[in-house]
């Protein structure tokens, strides 16, 4: 992602050019839709957590610091979004894996496979889950995944190494069950 | 052959989870984006102290519920570390009165003279002395007055003699050295029977200038201050400042009623 670009795209922001955030937003919005789905686990509920993530960005946008990456930045405000969904949910509520139909032309194996993924996924503690999804399905270096986590690096290496072996054993029951 | 009980190993989890497609969002989020700035951005230009959220909740309802939140955790602290303070005695008023509360009088309070002080304040000797003005007069000087507390000065003047040489030193003399010189000699002579008051008498020319002052040559010559002097637990009276006050206040008395303007003197 282009830290320089969005600089620019920033600073016409706070200049008080609206159009400028709408750049912003169709440059971001795969990566942080896709980590809101992951971390979420629900199609619907990781569009909200993603529009409301980017408003909540674009209203504070005045804070924001250059010095850091726009993507950590704006990944700390969608995890907040997540958490707030996710305790809004009762614990003995099911997720929903409500993932997007527009996949449905996989194999029903493929499909299958996906689904046992994220319901791994869904099993792991929030802390442990998203080092998995910003290493996976960003392109978030370990150190700015630790400067958007907030930990250091070594932290995010031992989260992943755990995660992945919570992983393992989840992933080892679906096998057997199928 | 992979066995179905083997724990997937760490590249195999990491191939699984690459697995996973990147998914492309809703294709209204951008304009669901910039619609939702734009009615906040008009909502905050006509209600600037109320932002609407998602949930239809209002921010000024965040601040009441953090004020009302504050103010309990502040009185349950303050119950906790016990501030302010509560004085004994004040629980359950709405506040102490505030009474002026006098100390109980106490034995340091009143003070008493001895037995001997009070007796010689009622005696005759005494209301001689009130009504003698050439005693009272000696008895005003502050000289006189230090003079007296020695023992030696008391015991000297005890004497009659004594008492007769300072009194024959005539008056006027105090003031010019070559006739007190004259004198001197005759009151050194009386004080030769009281050598202590003799060493004193040479080595302060204060003392002199006090036994040769107007006043007390003067009140040698009283029958009243002579028979105190020559009564040596009498005039150990002297000695004490209050009953030189009791002496000196009397004029203010009448003469009859000397004694218990004296004794009110003691009490003050």
């Amino acid at each position: 992602m282009d830290d320089t670009g969005d600089t620019a795209l920033i600073a016409r922001c706070l200049g008080g050019q609206q159009d400028a955030y709408e750049a912003i937003v169709t440059r971001y919005q795969r990566g942080l839709f896709t980590v809101a789905l992951r971390m979420l686990g629900n199609y619907e509920d990781a569009r909200d957590a993603t529009q409301n993530a980017f408003v909540k960005a674009y209203e504070h946008l005045n804070t924001f610091d250059p010095e850091q990456r726009f993507f950590s930045w704006l990944f700390r405000i969608l995890k907040n979004e997540c958490l707030n969904v996710l305790r809004a949910r009762r614990p003995s509520q099911p997720v929903s894996l409500d993932l997007p139909s527009d996949r449905a032309a996989d194999p029903v194996e493929v499909r299958e496979r996906q689904r046992a993924i994220q319901t791994a996924l869904m099993s792991l503690s929030t802390e442990y889950r998203e080092v998995v999804v910003l290493r996976h399905y960003t392109d978030l270096s370990y150190d700015d995944i630790a400067a958007a986590l907030g930990i250091p690096a070594t932290k995010v290496k031992s989260r992943l190494y755990t995660a992945r072996q919570q992983l393992g054993e989840l992933l080892m029951d679906w096998r057997v069950a199928r | 052959m992979t066995n179905l009980n083997d724990p997937w190993n760490d590249d195999e989890v990491t191939r699984t989870l690459n697995d996973l497609p990147p998914v492309d969002p809703p294709s209204t989020l951008v304009n669901d984006v910039m619609s939702t700035i734009a009615s906040r951005g008009a909502a905050r230009a006509t209600h600037p102290s109320v932002i609407p959220t998602k949930r239809g909740e209002i921010m000024a309802k965040k601040v009441l519920w953090i004020v009302a939140a504050t103010a309990a955790l502040a009185l349950i602290a303050m119950r906790l570390v016990g501030y302010p303070p509560v004085e004994k005695g004040t629980e359950a008023t709405i506040g102490a009165a505030q009474r002026y509360q006098s100390p109980q009088i106490s034995s340091a309070d009143v003070k008493t003279e001895d037995a001997q002080l009070q007796t010689f304040l009622q005696s005759d000797l005494f209301r001689q002395l009130t009504t003698d003005k050439t005693a009272r007069q000696a008895l005003k000087n502050k000289d006189f007055q230090k003079a007296l507390q020695e023992p030696a000065v008391r015991a000297a003047l005890a004497s009659s003699d004594v008492r007769s040489a300072i009194g024959s030193v005539k008056p006027g003399v105090a003031g010019d050295a070559a006739a007190l010189a004259k004198y001197d000699l005759s009151i050194r002579a009386a004080l030769d029977a009281n050598a202590a008051l003799k060493a004193a008498f040479d080595a302060s020319p204060a003392l002199r200038a006090a036994l040769v002052s107007q006043d007390v040559i003067a009140a040698m010559n009283s029958a009243a201050l002579a028979a105190v002097l020559s009564q040596a637990d009498v005039s150990n009276r002297l000695s004490n400042d209050a009953a030189i006050r009791a002496v000196l206040s009397a004029p203010d008395v009448a003469a009859g009623a000397a004694g218990g303007a004296a004794t009110d003197v003691v009490a003050r």
